[in-house]
């Protein structure tokens, strides 16, 4: 066309976006580090799967439309990418082909065909997603002239390129090409414009152009079209549409531990951490460079809020708002995390010269504390750690491990935590259980129940892991009764620890404190290993998730299996026989520790549709989707005083469902569902039970 | 203003003592600070954030005590005394006051709080004691705490009919109640800054006097015999007819409790 305009058009367009972009990397380069470039296999698996599959999207059956809407986005934008590099190339040479896809292949052919049917389906799904957003408005979009802005200049690059064939096609075919264009005419395919109806069909639209006014549109076309592009990459970066250029990396390079990043071991005998103040995030530049990939990347779709139990239950948390006021403040403070990397890497082994950069380095803190100044306390706090906001996220984002970094901060360094969970941490500290009753009487509810300890015989196949709950809270002890008449009758060899057991740590961990965790985990392994343990069955998937997922970090390796599982075993062996014979409607409350942390959804509900008559009936938000029950991430020991309760709006929903049974697999689930059915006046109607309980009662 | 704060470490009252032949069974027990104490620590260290006051921490006790001193820097505390000393191991309220006020004439300090009694004793005594020795003025069950000056503080405690305001010219030794405030926990930097810090260890000679001289010799009362206590029994429910229930519980009281 005019390699002249093209090369000014390319290189301004690209010198500009090369800027941006350098910039936005130089910033993540100085967060802090995170190893994500191990297991390339697992990473390209994500990548083809949550990425290019859009998993996310369209495998979401409650939001199928729009998954579909924003795939064929995606996946047009993936064959344009070849058909742009074509017209830059056309920008320079007339009649420019890409090698293996010129009018010689029958590659050439079929890419010009898909390109064509391409461009009307991003067309298409450009005008539904503007209806979408103008009329049917979906509660949790945020409206924004950006997105139309993008909307609109997506449609721009769709017509022009179809009007620019459509042109070509009126001036080839109906004035003879005087001008002699170059396109496809193999004498095996046929011509280009039998490949590309829709094409043609722009070309009818514009038909009634003159020859002369052809002839301006096709360059006319071309331009638009280039110029868009280039504008459009330009915008991207500056907003939630940043998304198009950092999704792929974003997914590519999450982490690939279960279920996301563990929390890391602090070293918290290391007196430089206190000093420096560097113990978990209570800065903006102490989030890694992912966690600013991840604002980056934020699409403000607005899924997480959606589906999140703090939101809808009107709490300050709103994990969309928190995305973007972190991207703000990582923005606002650019500079000065640049200038303090830099400052970071000229320290040196002279300690008196260090003193003084570390000063400096000091001053270059953001100038707002994270936690109350940017993120309100109460946002923070709200979190109950239930993974339903990462579960749903389409790129990935990691938001919980974040929270308990920050979480970390501020129990750690700032002592700005909730104080009334100082009873909880206390009788942990103390007697190893939340509740701080006697550690002395945690084997009291095995009384007269024939159960080992592992200090009278440690020769068994399995230990019971009781945890504080099964051990200490009457309602929840009867599970542990349950479970146990069931590992009874189907003869298993096991014991459990009795008082040398303590909390694992999971809700001083949630809740940031890392050196209750690590001290309780300490204790923990130290007795497990010294009695040889290598597998644990446990009723509670707090314990279940800390045992399996997090003891490994400190020296403690086993096998980790939850009751529900262990039970499915033993009823596919045939060592336990369920009966048929439980009334009623029966429901089942994944817990979030089991279901969306340890991908345990089967089992339990192959025991239930095997003991309930009618057979199990799910609730609305069921398996990856359920609804926390508000009591993890340390919200057991909290007062819940924002907002509708948490286990309220759930039993609401297991009523609505006219359950007469609602089953549980977690003991924070069964005290939070019980105590809102109590509430709700349901108790007397809608039984709560645990799993072990209900098969306890149905087997033969 | 200086402050002295008392800590003891008395059993961890969660735990099931157990007695054997008149004497605590000691395997399986653990000791925490007494909560009174914990309280009086907490007091002492708002004075500090609030009033600019410096405070110091004594406490009686055997070498496992240094963990409960840490703990109580990690509170805040500025300086610890411990006095080690094997022979106060069967010392009395008395015996603990009179070495309470060798550390006090040391020391130079305003103003003495201790918890209002202890876990394991109840006995309550100490503090009133040591007031008593000094000639200074006490007030027992102190439910706050605010400095008018130097030389002059408001106390509120719980009396008979009611709260009672009262003023109070220093040097004093109040006793606080478990509703004067909520122990923070020890702070998570404070307990690796405090694994460094010292804590001046002193038996009776160290502190300048024996154990004759704090009344050791003569102990006015000693514990002659430990005595298990009794757990109460669990009651009984009654479910079903309304009228039948009543029978039933009648012809019980009559006849089991006999107390109709």
């Amino acid at each position: 066309m005019s390699p002249i305009f093209m090369s000014l058009l390319l290189i301004v367009g690209l010198a500009i976006f090369g800027r941006t972009m350098y910039y936005k990397i130089q910033l993540l380069m100085a967060l802090e580090p995170a190893d994500r470039f191990n297991n390339i296999q697992g990473r390209l698996k994500n990548l083809i799967v949550i990425a290019i599959g859009q998993k996310r999207l369209v495998g979401r059956k409650k939001e199928w439309a729009s998954g579909i809407m924003h795939a064929f986005i995606f996946w047009g934008f993936c064959v344009l990418i070849i058909r742009s590099l074509n017209l830059y190339g056309e920008g320079f040479v007339t009649g420019f082909e890409l090698p293996l896809l010129g009018q010689s292949s029958i590659l050439g052919y079929l890419y010009i065909a898909l390109k064509d049917i391409m461009e009307l389906i991003v067309l298409l799904m450009v005008i539904y997603a503007i209806y979408r957003r103008a009329v049917v408005k979906p509660e949790r979009l945020h409206n924004t002239w950006e997105a139309y802005f993008v909307l609109g200049m997506i449609g721009v690059l769709m017509i022009s390129d179809l009007v620019y064939d459509g042109a070509r096609f009126n001036l080839i075919t109906t004035y003879g090409n005087p001008d002699h264009l170059h396109f496809f005419n193999n004498s095996q395919y046929g011509s280009e414009f039998i490949w590309t109806p829709v094409s043609v069909m722009a070309g009818k639209l514009v038909s009634g152009m003159s020859f002369e006014g052809t002839k301006t549109l096709i360059p006319f076309m071309f331009w638009v079209h280039i110029i868009t592009q280039l504008t459009f990459l330009n915008f991207l970066p500056l907003g939630k549409h940043f998304h198009v250029i950092t999704s792929l990396p974003n997914v590519f390079l999450k982490s690939l531990d279960y279920p996301h990043e563990k929390t890391k071991v602090l070293d918290l005998e290391d007196e430089s951490v206190w000093e420096d103040e560097s113990l978990g995030i209570n800065h903006i530049h102490q989030l890694n460079w992912k966690q600013g990939l991840d604002l980056y990347t934020c699409t403000e779709c607005g899924r997480c809020k959606e589906v999140c139990p703090t939101y809808t239950t009107d709490k300050p948390l709103n994990l969309k708002d928190f995305n973007d006021t972190l991207k703000a403040e990582l923005y606002d403070n650019a500079e000065r995390i640049i200038t303090r990397k830099q400052m970071a890497a000229t320290l040196t082994d002279d300690e008196e010269k260090n003193e003084e950069i570390k000063a400096k380095m000091l001053e270059l803190n953001s100038e707002k504390s994270l936690i109350g100044e940017v993120i309100e306390e109460d946002t923070l706090w709200a979190c109950t750690t239930c993974r339903a906001c990462e579960q749903v996220c389409p790129v990935t984002i990691e938001h919980v491990p974040r929270i308990m970094a920050m979480r970390q901060g501020q129990t750690l360094m700032a002592e700005a935590y909730p104080k009334e969970l100082n009873v909880a941490l206390k009788g942990l500290e103390r007697n190893g259980n939340p509740w701080g009753i006697g550690y002395d009487k945690r084997a009291d509810w095995a009384e007269g129940l024939n159960v080992k300890t592992m200090a009278e015989d440690s020769n068994v196949d399995y230990l019971l892991w009781v945890g504080c709950a099964g051990s200490f809270d009457d309602r929840t002890k009867k599970v542990s009764e349950a479970l146990v008449k069931i590992l009874q009758k189907a003869d298993i060899s096991f014991a459990i620890l009795g008082k040398e057991e303590k909390c694992t740590g999971d809700f001083a961990r949630r809740v940031g404190n890392e050196m209750m965790y690590q001290m309780m985990a300490e204790e923990n392994i130290g007795t497990l290993n010294n009695y040889n343990v290598k597998k644990i069955i446990t009723a509670c998937p707090h314990c279940l998730n800390t045992l399996k997922h997090e003891y490994p970090q400190m020296g403690g390796n086993y096998e980790v299996i939850h009751h529900a599982e262990f039970i499915d075993q033993l009823v596919n062996s045939g060592k336990i026989i369920l009966n048929k014979s439980l009334e009623g409607t029966l429901t089942y409350h994944d817990p979030c520790y089991l279901g969306r942390y340890n991908s345990v959804y089967d089992q339990p509900r192959s025991i239930l549709n095997a003991i309930s008559k009618d057979g199990l009936k799910e609730l609305d938000r069921n398996g990856q989707e359920s609804f926390c029950c508000g009591a993890g991430g340390g919200r057991m020991w909290m007062e819940e005083t924002i907002g509708k309760r948490i286990n309220i709006e759930r039993s609401e929903e297991i009523i609505n469902k006219q359950a007469d049974n609602v089953a549980v697999g977690c003991p924070f689930c069964l005290t939070m569902i019980e105590d809102g059915m109590k509430e709700l006046e349901k108790d007397e109607q809608i039984k709560t039970q645990d799993i072990a309980e209900l098969v306890a009662n149905n087997m033969a | 203003m200086k402050i002295l704060a008392t800590a003891k470490k008395v059993v961890d009252v969660e735990l099931t003592i157990r007695v054997d032949g008149g004497a605590i069974v000691e395997d399986g027990l653990q000791y925490v600070i007494n909560a009174w104490d914990e309280n009086a620590v907490e007091a002492s260290v708002q004075l500090k954030e609030n009033n600019g006051a410096q405070t110091t921490l004594v406490s009686i006790g055997g070498t496992d005590n240094t963990d409960m001193i840490r703990k109580c820097y990690a509170m805040g505390i500025d300086d610890g005394i411990h006095i080690d000393d094997p022979a106060l191991e069967k010392a009395d309220s008395f015996v603990f006051a009179n070495v309470l006020q060798k550390v006090y004439e040391n020391g130079e300090y305003d103003l003495v709080i201790t918890g209002k009694q202890a876990q394991d004793t109840d006995s309550g005594q100490t503090g009133i004691i040591l007031a008593e020795n000094l000639g200074i003025a006490c007030v027992s069950n102190v439910i706050s705490i605010d400095v008018i000056d130097d030389a002059n503080i408001k106390v509120s405690r719980l009396g008979d009919a009611g709260t009672e305001i009262l003023e109070v010219a220093l040097p004093a030794v109040v006793t606080v109640s478990d509703s004067i405030n909520e122990p923070r926990l020890p702070a998570m930097r404070g307990i690796m800054m405090a694994k460094k810090k010292k804590i001046q260890t002193m038996d009776l000679a160290g502190l300048g006097t024996s154990y004759e001289d704090v009344g050791g010799s003569a102990l006015k009362s000693e514990v002659a015999e430990y005595m298990e206590s009794e757990t109460r029994q669990a009651g009984q429910k009654f479910e079903g007819d309304a009228a039948e229930i009543t029978a039933k519980v009648v012809d019980l009281l009559a006849n089991e409790a006999k107390v109709l």
